[in-house]
């Protein structure tokens, strides 16, 4: 055989085997790849600082309304670490809560309590408790780890709110056994990867709550940031909204920003 | 007078030198609180008014300059209509503040907390109770200090000078919650030099995984005074008596899913103990804190403190809990409106009486809290720190308006 011939062979090779593959990839692994994309196509936002709104509303319509802002620093080869610091209602003005978010195992967390001038290490073990009385469970408010779930893509559909638009269908399953979900179904759209939409399932795979994003803005020409985000309790009827006032990307914060020192200077 | 007067020099020194004066934020904020004590029992002790109303302003100013400096101003006043001892005036901080990633250095009035224990806080040295404003001791005057910080791989160095000593409130003839008979002012003794003399204390802390640990070492006066007696006009008064000591000690916490397990401890000497003998003593606060959480309600978390405090002094310690278990249940609703409920119970082992404490906290709106607690002595063996508080059982309602 002549050299051509060999590397007509060898094509046709790759070809036939890589397309086996792809034919061959399960939901499962497609679901992780999907997930390893999203998270690459996240990547090297560096640090941001948001100020944010959250408004409580209970099955009767009223309303309260706590603020705050966070800083986030962006890891390598850990998760990443941030601080969130209260700033209505008064009693808990300048409360602040310090995250070292881990890939595997535990978190490390930090309390700062103004009034004493108390830190506190606490248990991060409490991922299904509520976020200040919110719909938000501090879970859906932490750092997502690609190693926190395993994976399955479940079809493509139209994005909800944004029909323009294909999304995958993901049902993800939390590792850790003190999650408060046993599965979320989240819907992403294929081309930038911005979430609008998940379900959330409790532990006994009834539908507990569903999350809707929208207002997606762009910045640095890379990171889609959602500024409103609505939860619905199913259950109870309670709704608890984010708005996200500002959102600043690569402010320049350093590992120095994110200590226990730094921390009580939090304000 | 004469402290604020020595921080304004140590304050305008770095100040002067910056050619930006103009701060970069500022804000004002604070609170003020009305409450009312009251006293269900009659008093014991001659001149002892029965109930009391109570108003306290905390303002606070604040500012910010971008050479990462910050000074902060906080005065608290307090008014009691009957103790006049009670009514009193604190810097609780009055500090200058600069810093860069691997340090940070404070002057001027500040606080400081060093414990892990709920029960009480052995290790926290550095700053005096101001056991006027509140018998379960958790609030503190302003202690005017220079403190440098250094942040290294190996942990957290603190460094501290405290150039001027705070004496203990204690209640007047009037108030409860008293010895009898009662501290007088002006009078107090300081062994071994004045309220002039410096203190040192110097702090590691780190973190390993769950654990996080922390030892100090100190030279200075004892928070806690030992006793003198002064006749005047006949008269028998107490007079507080303060000695100097060398303390070590160190703080232990371990981090598990959802049990806290902790340790405090100090070893310290020169101190005099109730019988006036001056000596060495072993002191431990040890414990565990777990919390079942979303066991009731909505999204109620219930936690329970246990933790056993000891004294090597044992019966002849200044401190009430010196062989004593306490046990607490904590109920933290995590509804909107913040609601917590704290349930404790002081037992001591060899037979000295028992503590019921109760501490309740809402939100009532955006800048409006109440807070009812109170404290059941009962049972105090003849002659115990816990009998002299027999008639005193007490709860506090108030209501905090933050402006």
């Amino acid at each position: 055989m002549n050299i051509f011939i060999k590397f007509i062979l060898f094509f046709t090779l790759v070809i036939c085997f890589t397309r086996s593959l792809v034919l061959a990839e399960t939901p499962e692994e497609k679901g992780l790849r999907i997930a390893i994309e999203a998270d690459l196509d996240g990547q090297g936002f560096q640090d941001t600082v948001s100020h944010m709104e959250m408004t409580l509303r209970n099955a009767q319509g009223e309303e309260s309304v706590r603020k705050f802002y966070s800083k986030t620093l962006e890891l390598e080869n850990d998760g990443d670490k941030s601080i969130f610091v209260f700033e209505h209602p008064r009693d808990v003005e300048g409360t602040a809560v310090l995250t070292f978010t881990h890939k595997a195992g535990p978190d490390d967390q930090w309390l700062y309590l103004p009034a004493l001038k108390r830190v506190k290490r606490i248990s991060s073990d409490n991922k299904s408790g509520s976020f200040v009385g919110s719909e938000f469970a501090y879970e859906d408010l932490s750092s997502q780890e690609i190693e926190k779930y395993t994976y399955k893509w479940i079809e493509d559909a139209t994005c909800p709110g944004f029909e323009e638009e294909v999304c995958y269908v993901t049902e993800d399953y939390p590792v850790d056994k003190s999650s408060g979900y046993t599965r979320r179904v989240i819907w992403m759209d294929q081309t930038e990867y911005r979430i609008w939409k998940i379900d959330f399932y409790d532990r006994k795979n009834d539908l507990l709550k569903t999350l809707v994003f929208s207002d997606y803005k762009l910045y640095l020409d890379k990171y889609w940031s959602a500024h409103s985000l609505k939860m619905v309790n199913h259950n109870t009827a309670k709704e608890t909204d984010i708005s996200i006032r500002e959102i600043l990307y690569q402010t320049g914060l350093k590992d120095a920003d994110f200590n226990r020192q730094s921390l009580k200077r939090a304000r | 007078m004469r402290i604020a007067l020595l921080v304004l020099i140590l304050l305008l020194q770095p100040l002067a030198s910056f050619a930006d004066f103009e701060p970069n934020f500022t804000e004002y904020k604070g609170e003020f609180s009305l409450s009312s004590r009251i006293f269900p029992e009659s008093p014991l002790y001659s001149g002892q008014q029965h109930n009391n109303y109570s108003l306290s302003i905390e303002p606070e100013v604040y500012a910010e300059w971008s050479n990462n400096s910050n000074f902060v101003f906080k005065p608290f006043y307090r008014f009691d209509n009957e103790d006049s001892h009670r009514t009193h005036f604190d810097l609780r901080e009055m500090q200058y503040s600069f810093y860069e990633d691997d340090w940070e250095a404070n002057v001027g009035i500040g606080q400081v907390f060093w414990g892990v224990t709920e029960s009480k806080n052995l290790v926290d040295i550095i700053n005096q109770f101001d056991v006027v404003d509140d018998p379960l001791l958790k609030t503190k005057l302003g202690q005017p200090l220079f403190n440098v910080t250094l942040i290294r791989e190996s942990g957290y160095f603190d460094f501290f000078i405290l150039p001027y000593f705070r004496e203990r409130t204690n209640p007047g003839k009037k108030g409860r919650l008293r010895t009898d008979p009662h501290f007088i002012k002006n009078s107090t003794k300081f062994e071994g030099g004045s309220q002039w003399t410096p203190e040192l204390s110097m702090r590691w802390s780190n973190s390993f995984n769950s654990y996080d640990i922390s030892l100090h070492s100190f030279i200075g006066y004892s928070r806690a005074p030992s006793i003198n007696i002064k006749i005047i006009d006949g008269v028998i008064n107490y007079v507080p008596n303060y000695q100097r000591i060398r303390q070590i000690g160190g703080t232990l916490q371990n981090t598990l899913e959802s049990t806290l397990l902790k340790l405090e401890w100090i070893a310290k000497d020169g101190e005099k103990d109730s019988s006036f003998r001056r000596g060495g003593s072993f002191s431990s606060v040890i414990g565990l804190e777990h919390t079942l959480f979303q066991s009731f309600g909505d999204n109620g978390d219930l936690g329970f403190l246990f933790e056993y405090n000891f004294d090597s002094r044992k019966d002849k310690s200044p401190d009430v809990l010196q062989d004593d278990i306490f046990m607490a249940a904590r109920f933290s609703l995590n509804d909107s409106q913040n609601t917590e409920i704290l349930f404790g119970s002081i037992f001591d082992l060899d037979g000295d009486g028992q503590i019921y404490q109760l501490d309740f906290g809402q939100r009532l709106n955006d800048s409006l809290n109440l807070n009812v607690k109170g404290a059941i002595y009962q049972n105090g063996r003849l002659g115990s720190n816990l009998y002299i508080l027999r008639q005193d059982s007490w709860f506090e309602v108030s209501l905090k308006q933050y402006f």
